[in-house]
C-alpha cells in the first residue's frame, strides 16, 4: 500500500462499513415517520430521507452494496471475457467467427435498454437482496463482448509473438506456459479492464436507480438516493440530500485517481 | 428657429417611443406546461389529459357542464329538449352563430360532428357512450334545429354531449377553426402549442388573448419556470412543491380539498392471471384483503407521499362529490388487531415475525407501480413497512408505463398493484365499466364470462339496473348499494383522494376551481389578467 490514493479508498470503506456497524441494525430501512427530512441530529448524524430513513446508514450501505457488487460484477465480466477472449485467440478461424459475431451484436446494443429489456421480463416478486444481485449479475452477463474482443487480439498477438514461439521450441509444458508467461502478459490489460469496468458498472447502477428501476426498495442504491435530487423543495429543505452525490463523485475521483496512476506507472 | 424645434422633436420622439412601453398595451396571454404532445388534434379522438385541454380550450360544443355547480348550461345550443322515454333530443342552435374564421356554424355541422363521433372510423372512444352507436340518428330541420334519436336512454347525457365538438362539416381541421373559446394557431412538435382568441366565440371576447402550451415532462422544471414568472399556473401541482412555491409573496399555491380522484392498491383474482394459485387463494380471500385495508396507515400516507395535501379514501367515490356518496358508508377502519384476527380467522399463522397460510405458504408478493410518480413510489414504501407488521413481505417494482400497462391489460402477470383512478364526471356510471365483471376493465379480474362471486353477481345487476333508471333517487340508491359492498369487499383498496392543488400567477383574477376537470381552467374566459404578469 505505497499509494496514497489506494489508501485513501481502503479508508473509504473501512469507514462505510464502521458507520454501518455503528448505526442500529436496520437503520437504513426503518422508517421514523415523525422524522422526515430531519436536520442533523444525534440520532440522525446527516438527518433523514422523506420517509424518515437515516441518510447516514443508508448512504454507506447504498455505497459498500454498489462498489462491492461492482466489484464482484467486473472480476465475473473479466472471467467471461478471458474465456471467451481466450477461445478467440486460440481456435481455429471457422470456430472463431460466430463467437466474434455474437460479440460484435452485443456491442452494438445499448446496455441500459437491453438491462431494461431483461429485467421487466424476470419474475416481479424478488427479496430487494436477489433484485441488486440479479441487477448487478446482468451488467456482467452483458458487458463482456468489449474485454473480449481485446484479450482475443492480445492472445492472438502472443500466439504468434517470438517468445512464445522460443517457449514452445524450449519444450515447457502447456501449463506453465500459461501459468507463467501467458497470465503475466494479459495481467495488466485486465487490471485496466476492472478499473474501466467498475465505474462503469457503478455508473450504470446509479442511472438505472435515478429512473426507479435495478435495486428494489427498501435497499438503498445510489441512483434510488439520487432521486431525491430531481425535486427541488426536498433540495430547499435539506442541502444534506446533496450528500450521496458528493459521496458518489469522491469514489469516481478516487478510482479515476487509481487507473491514472496505474496508467503512469 | 422653426426647423429647429422641429428637429428637436423629431430627435426627441424616437427617445418617447423607445420609452413607452408599447408590451403593456397588447392583450394578455397566458402560458403553463403540458405533459407530451397530442396524438390527434381530432377532438372526437381525445384520450389523454393533454388532448382534453386542447379540446376544452378550442371545441364549441351543444351544451356545457358547468365543473362548478355541476348544472347543464345552454352552450352553441340555446335551448334543448328530451323527449320523456329519453330517446329523442331535440337542439335548438343560436342564431348567428360563427366559425373562428367567421364561416357560419349550422345544424348540417351539429350533424356531421355527431355522425363523425359515431362512424367506426374515427374510432372514437365517445361513440360508445352512446350504448349503440350503429343504431343512433341525427336529422336536421332547417339551419338551427338537430334532432338525435338514441337507441336508449342515456343517463349521463349532459356530460356526453359536453364532450361533443362541433366541427365544420366535412372538414375536421385539427382545431385550427374552432367553435370554442381558442383555435390552435402555431404548433411546434416537441416544444409548444399556441392557441389565440375566436374572434367569433358565441358568448363574448375573452381577456386573455393567447395561451401557450408548452410540451414539458419534468415537474421540477415546470416549478422552476413558474417560478421564474415563465409560466402563469401549474394544474395538479405536486404536493411537495406547495410549501416552496408559498415562500414567495404573495403565496400562489393553493389547495383546494379532496379531489375526485383516488389512489387505489388491488390484488390480482385474475382467472387466467399467470401466478401461484396459493396466492390467487389468499387474493381471493375477503378477511386478507380487509385485513391489508385494515393495516395500512392512511393518515401517514397523506402526511409522507402528500405532504399533507390529500386526503383519507375508503370508497371511490370522494367527499368532494357529495351527490353520490354514500353517507352512511360503513368502511374497515384502520386496526392492526383485528387486521390480525382477520387472518387467523382465515388460517393464516404468524411465526418468527412472517406470516404464513393454512398450507404453511409464507405470505410474500410483489406491489407493482409505475416508475417516476414520487407520491406512489412513497406510499408503496410505506405500505411495505405498514404490512410487515401483519408478517407479510411485500416486494415494491416499480416499472415503466407501457410495461405497467400490458402487465395488466395483456398477461396479467403482477401480484398487486398500486395505481390511481380518474374520476371526470360526478356521475359513477361514468366509469360503470371497472365495475362490470363482464368488462376488460374489471381490474382484479377482467373479462369474467360470469361473474365470478356472489357479490359481484349483485354489482352487475344493480349496474345494469341504475342505467336503465330515469329517476336519480332510485340511481343513487343503487350506487349506494355498490359503495357497500366495495368497501365489505375489499377489491380495491381505497388509499387516498388526492387534493386538488395549484399555483397561479396572482395576476390572474377570477379562478374557481372546481372538482370536475378541467379544474382550474374551466372559466378561463372570465379570467381577467392585470398589467403586473406583463
Amino acid at each position: 500500500m505505497r499509494r496514497p490514493d489506494a489508501l485513501w479508498a481502503l479508508g473509504l470503506l473501512l469507514l462505510l462499513a464502521a458507520t454501518l456497524v455503528a448505526r442500529p441494525h436496520g437503520s437504513w430501512s426503518a422508517q421514523d415517520r415523525a422524522q422526515l427530512l430531519a436536520p442533523p441530529s444525534t440520532t440522525h448524524p446527516a438527518g433523514t430521507d422523506s420517509l424518515g430513513r437515516d441518510r447516514l446508514s443508508r448512504m454507506s450501505m447504498a455505497c459498500l452494496l454498489s462498489l462491492s457488487g461492482s466489484a464482484v460484477a467486473a472480476c465475473l465480466t473479466i472471467l467471461l471475457a478471458v474465456l471467451v477472449g481466450g477461445w478467440i485467440g486460440l481456435a481455429p478461424s471457422y470456430a472463431r467467427a460466430p463467437v466474434l459475431l455474437l460479440c460484435d451484436l452485443l456491442l452494438c446494443l445499448p446496455l441500459l435498454f437491453l438491462f431494461l429489456v431483461v429485467r421487466s421480463t424476470l419474475p416481479l416478486n424478488l427479496p430487494p437482496w436477489r433484485s441488486a444481485l440479479i441487477t448487478l449479475g446482468l451488467f456482467a452477463l452483458l458487458s463482456w463482448p468489449s474485454g473480449a474482443r481485446l484479450i482475443a487480439a492480445r492472445v492472438s498477438e502472443a500466439r504468434t509473438s517470438a517468445w512464445m514461439l522460443q517457449a514452445r521450441a524450449a519444450g515447457i509444458p502447456a501449463t506453465r506456459l500459461l501459468c507463467s508467461f501467458v497470465v503475466p502478459y494479459l495481467f495488466p490489460l485486465l487490471i485496466a479492464e476492472f478499473l474501466t469496468c467498475l465505474p462503469l458498472f457503478i455508473i450504470a447502477e446509479a442511472n438505472l436507480g435515478l429512473l426507479g428501476l435495478g435495486v428494489g426498495e427498501p435497499l438503498p442504491s445510489w441512483g434510488g438516493l439520487l432521486r431525491e435530487l430531481d425535486n427541488s423543495a426536498v433540495l430547499a429543505t435539506s442541502y444534506w440530500s446533496l450528500l450521496p452525490l458528493a459521496s458518489l463523485m469522491l469514489v469516481m475521483g478516487l478510482l479515476q485517481s487509481i487507473s491514472l496512476r496505474k496508467e503512469s506507472a | 428657429m422653426t426647423v429647429h424645434r422641429l428637429l428637436r422633436q423629431f430627435l426627441f420622439l424616437p427617445v418617447l417611443l423607445a420609452a413607452c412601453p408599447l408590451h403593456a398595451a397588447a392583450a394578455p396571454e397566458l402560458s403553463w406546461a403540458i405533459g407530451g404532445d397530442p396524438r390527434s388534434f381530432d377532438p372526437a379522438k381525445v384520450e389523454d389529459e393533454t388532448e382534453e385541454t386542447i379540446r376544452y380550450l378550442t371545441g364549441g360544443v351543444l351544451i356545457r357542464l358547468n365543473r362548478q355547480t355541476q348544472a347543464i348550461e345552454p352552450a352553441l345550443a340555446e335551448k334543448w329538449t328530451v323527449t320523456p322515454d329519453g330517446r329523442t333530443v331535440v337542439f335548438s342552435l343560436r342564431p348567428g352563430l360563427r366559425f373562428s374564421d367567421g364561416t357560419p356554424l349550422t345544424s348540417r355541422d351539429v350533424a356531421w360532428s355527431i355522425q363523425h363521433i359515431l362512424d367506426k372510423k374515427t374510432e372514437s372512444a365517445l361513440a360508445e357512450e352512446f350504448l349503440k352507436p350503429s343504431e343512433v340518428t341525427v336529422e336536421t330541420s332547417g339551419a338551427q334545429t338537430v334532432r338525435v334519436h338514441l337507441p336508449a336512454r342515456i343517463v349521463t347525457l349532459g356530460s356526453l354531449f359536453d364532450e361533443i365538438v362541433i366541427q365544420p362539416e366535412g372538414k375536421p381541421c385539427a382545431s385550427r377553426v374552432s367553435s370554442g373559446i381558442y383555435s390552435v394557431d402555431q404548433y411546434q412538435p416537441g416544444r409548444s402549442i399556441h392557441l389565440s382568441r375566436n374572434n367569433y366565440y358565441w358568448k363574448h371576447l375573452p381577456q386573455v388573448a393567447g395561451i401557450r402550451l408548452e410540451v414539458m415532462q419534468n415537474r421540477d422544471e415546470e416549478v422552476m419556470r413558474f417560478r421564474r414568472g415563465q409560466l402563469s399556473l401549474i394544474d395538479e401541482l405536486p404536493p411537495e412543491y406547495l410549501a416552496l412555491i408559498n415562500r414567495s409573496s404573495p403565496p400562489s399555491a393553493h389547495d383546494m380539498g379532496p379531489s375526485l380522484d383516488t389512489e387505489q392498491l388491488w390484488f390480482n383474482q385474475g382467472n387466467g392471471a399467470p401466478i401461484p394459485e396459493t396466492e390467487k387463494a389468499w387474493f381471493r380471500n375477503q378477511d386478507f384483503r380487509v385485513a391489508v385495508a385494515q393495516a395500512v396507515h392512511r393518515s401517514d400516507l397523506v402526511r409522507v407521499a402528500f405532504a399533507g395535501h390529500a386526503t383519507p379514501a375508503d370508497s371511490f367515490i370522494s367527499p368532494a362529490n357529495a351527490e353520490w356518496r354514500n353517507m352512511q358508508l360503513r368502511a374497515p377502519r384502520e386496526d392492526k388487531h383485528a387486521a390480525l384476527a382477520h387472518l387467523n380467522a382465515a388460517g393464516f399463522r404468524m411465526r418468527a415475525g412472517l406470516l404464513y397460510d393454512a398450507a404453511g405458504n409464507q405470505v410474500t408478493f410483489s406491489l407493482l407501480t409505475n416508475a417516476g410518480n414520487p407520491a406512489r413510489e412513497k406510499m408503496a414504501a410505506l405500505i411495505q413497512q405498514d404490512l410487515l407488521e401483519l408478517g407479510m413481505r411485500v416486494n415494491v417494482v416499480t416499472l415503466g408505463f407501457p410495461e405497467l400497462i400490458e402487465r395488466l391489460m395483456h398477461t396479467q402477470n403482477y401480484e398487486a398493484c398500486l395505481l390511481g383512478g380518474v374520476n371526470v364526471q360526478p356521475d359513477p356510471s361514468t366509469v360503470a365499466n371497472v365495475w362490470l365483471s363482464s368488462s376488460e376493465d374489471h381490474q382484479w379480474n377482467p373479462k369474467e364470462p360470469q361473474p365470478a362471486t356472489p357479490w359481484e353477481k349483485e354489482i352487475d345487476t344493480l349496474v345494469q339496473a341504475q342505467a336503465a333508471e330515469g329517476d336519480t333517487a332510485r340511481r343513487k340508491q343503487a350506487w349506494d348499494r355498490i359503495q357497500q359492498i366495495v368497501a365489505d369487499q375489499q377489491p380495491f383498496i381505497y388509499l387516498v383522494y388526492r387534493d386538488i392543488t395549484f399555483a397561479a400567477s396572482p395576476a390572474i383574477q377570477g379562478i374557481s376551481p372546481a372538482p370536475l376537470r378541467p379544474q382550474l381552467i374551466w372559466n378561463i374566459d372570465t379570467w381577467k389578467v392585470s398589467a403586473a404578469t406583463q
